[in-house]
């Protein structure tokens, strides 16, 4: 090695580092791009869903609080539909419909959708929900929960909000401490089912006919296998299982 | 060299290399985001926090591999001289970049409720217990902390007041970082994204830094056994030292030793630069002082100490040829006591 050829950081590099330099620069570059390329086209699917955070408006229906807060409304097509309800946030509101429960209401919010799955994230304040005094029950009360079967299937505890299109991907262990905050502040929790021909359906959970909330914690996002009761409740499906019928895979 | 302390020493290859670092970073990230949507199925899309979240998470570890992968690297061949050189900037770009990605999923997975979001990173995931379910974002918080004060120390104002074996020993961990990262990568994201090709780059990351590591120490651990003579140890024939280079000699005890031919003279200097450790023996001489390969930090060979105004001193070492064979002393003088050189062709 000559002088010149020795590198010196505050002297001018000698040609051959100049050369060395750019040939790795640009073969770096390239390398960065294919890495960036092929570590980004290998990402698992994340799920459609979507929520329109910038589109408030106002839904007329029946509210309920139990098993989570609901408002069963009517379709454009005139057919009976539920969606969910929570917060901005991650939080439920079934604390707060009170009185409001059972009766004609106006809720405002934006819509979570993903295919026929909506959730109806309310508006901070106050007047998020409101008594419709001129609207009527009719055909929008919500039906008792209507046993189907026993069955005991393999899936995935997670927040309904998130998996709706809050998030996406919204599923697995690095969703599992967002999907354990959700749950503990209220969002209705569901049961993400995948049968051995991949089939999936997505079961609201409900342990005796009211809530889940934290005593589900230590499975979010885990394989686990439950074990319960399919109810059909109106346009939903609801998983009737206790804790204790949980068991990781 | 000791100086003023400035917030970056810009010289003109410093800046073209930042600009090709952050060329580099722009094309990853962009890259990453656009075939991450362009890639998914039709009507579905990653949702643009989380493919920020993921584009800086990966980066974030490619770009410390790298990193570590440079020190080995350099010590193979000069040619990655001036990646270690500018080591610095890539390291703090790094941190840069995770504290984006820690913010982001602080922000996006343990905000938006009522729990404090470093409560929630401790105890979303109560699962301590179980590997496979272990909380990965602990560790992963783990590593960024250890990378924040490495880049709140890098500038030469902390090694000068911490001392180059303090600030020496507290920037080791980054490998300590680098492991909590690859468990954080491992237990993580790849419990998610089951790809073999996740679990390869993984692999091959931690593989080249373990391996580069351990090939450059075994070079490294080779001239340990050197014979000794009245307690002089043998560096070599005077006709194999090349001119203006140095012979390392590794002794039983204490820090390597450089010894330099400079024309028909021979000294003999500690191989620890004062600055950042950096090898001085793989240096050369440059206007007649030692210059270090890493920083170009410089020391006159008959005293080791820097030239005025600078005032770094390393230790001496008396060296002397007898019938045509250096030796060197193992016993170090006190920094920058003078020494005589060995004069080639004269009579020891």
């Amino acid at each position: 090695m000559s002088k010149d050829d020795f590198f010196i950081g505050w002297a001018e590099p000698p040609k051959v580092d100049r050369r060395f330099f750019l040939g790795t620069g640009l073969g770096l570059m390239a390398g960065t791009a294919a890495t960036a390329a092929g570590v980004a086209a290998l990402q698992r699917p994340v799920g459609p869903g979507d929520w329109n955070m910038g589109e408030i408006r106002e839904w007329r229906g029946i509210a309920t609080a139990e098993p989570y807060g609901m408002l069963r409304t009517l379709d454009l097509d005139g057919t009976p539909r539920t969606a969910l309800l929570g917060c901005q946030g991650k939080c439920g509101v079934s604390a707060k419909i009170g009185a409001l429960a059972g009766k004609p209401v106006i809720v405002k919010g934006s819509l979570i959708q993903r295919g026929p799955h909506t959730m109806i994230a309310v508006v901070d304040g106050l007047d998020w929900i409101r008594e419709d005094t001129g609207g009527t029950i009719g055909d929008l009360a919500f039906p008792s929960p209507e046993p189907l079967f026993e069955a005991t299937l393999n899936g995935e505890i997670l927040d309904s909000k998130c998996w709706f299109g809050a998030m996406r991907p919204s599923e697995g262990k690095v969703h599992k401490s967002c999907a354990s905050l959700c749950i503990r502040g209220g969002i209705p929790p569901a049961f993400y089912v995948k049968d051995r021909k991949d089939q999936k359906a997505l079961i609201i959970m409900t342990p005796g006919g009211y809530g889940h909330n934290k005593d589900l914690l230590p499975f979010v996002a885990d394989p686990v296998a439950i074990t319960g009761q399919i109810q059909r409740f109106g346009d939903l499906f609801l998983l009737d299982a206790p804790v204790s019928a949980i068991n990781r895979i | 060299m000791s100086h003023d302390y400035k917030a970056v020493q810009w010289t003109p290859f410093k800046k073209r290399f930042d600009l090709w670092m952050l060329a580099g970073i722009i094309l990853y990230l962009i890259g990453f985001i656009v075939v991450g949507e362009v890639t998914q199925p039709p009507g579905e899309s990653i949702h643009p926090v989380q493919a920020v979240m993921r584009a800086t998470g990966t980066l974030a570890f490619l770009l410390l591999t790298f990193i570590l992968c440079i020190g080995p690297l350099a010590r193979m061949t000069d040619r990655f001289k001036p990646f270690l050189y500018n080591r610095r900037h890539l390291g703090v770009t790094t941190f840069l970049i995770g504290l984006i990605h820690a913010a982001l999923v602080m922000m996006w997975y343990h905000g938006f409720s009522e729990t404090n979001p470093f409560v929630s990173l401790f105890i979303s995931n109560p699962r301590y217990e179980s590997l496979s379910g272990f909380p990965f974002e602990v560790l992963g918080f783990g590593a960024l902390l250890i990378m924040f004060l490495m880049a709140a120390t890098s500038h030469d104002f902390w090694n000068a007041n911490l001392g180059p074996g303090v600030w020496k020993a507290l920037h080791m961990g980054v490998y300590v970082a680098y492991a909590l990262l690859i468990a954080h990568v491992a237990l993580g994201a790849i419990q998610f994204e089951k790809s073999p090709a996740y679990v390869g780059l993984l692999v091959a990351g931690a593989t080249s830094v373990f391996a580069l590591h351990v090939g450059t120490g075994m070079m490294t651990l080779r001239g340990r056994d050197r014979p000794e003579t009245d307690g002089w140890l043998k560096v070599a024939n005077v006709t194999d030292m090349e001119d203006a280079r140095a012979k390392i000699v590794r002794p039983a005890k204490g820090e390597a030793i450089a010894i330099f031919r400079d024309g028909d003279k021979v000294s003999a200097v500690s191989n620890v630069c004062r600055h950042q450790g950096g090898p001085l023996g793989e240096g050369r001489i440059v206007d007649g002082c030692i210059t270090c390969p890493w920083h170009g930090f410089q020391y006159r060979m008959e005293d080791g100490q820097s030239p005025p105004p600078f005032t770094e001193k390393i230790a001496t070492y008396a060296t002397r040829i007898i019938d045509g064979v250096v030796y060197v002393n193992p016993e170090p003088n006190v920094p920058g006591t003078p020494q005589t050189p060995s004069q080639i062709g004269a009579t020891s």
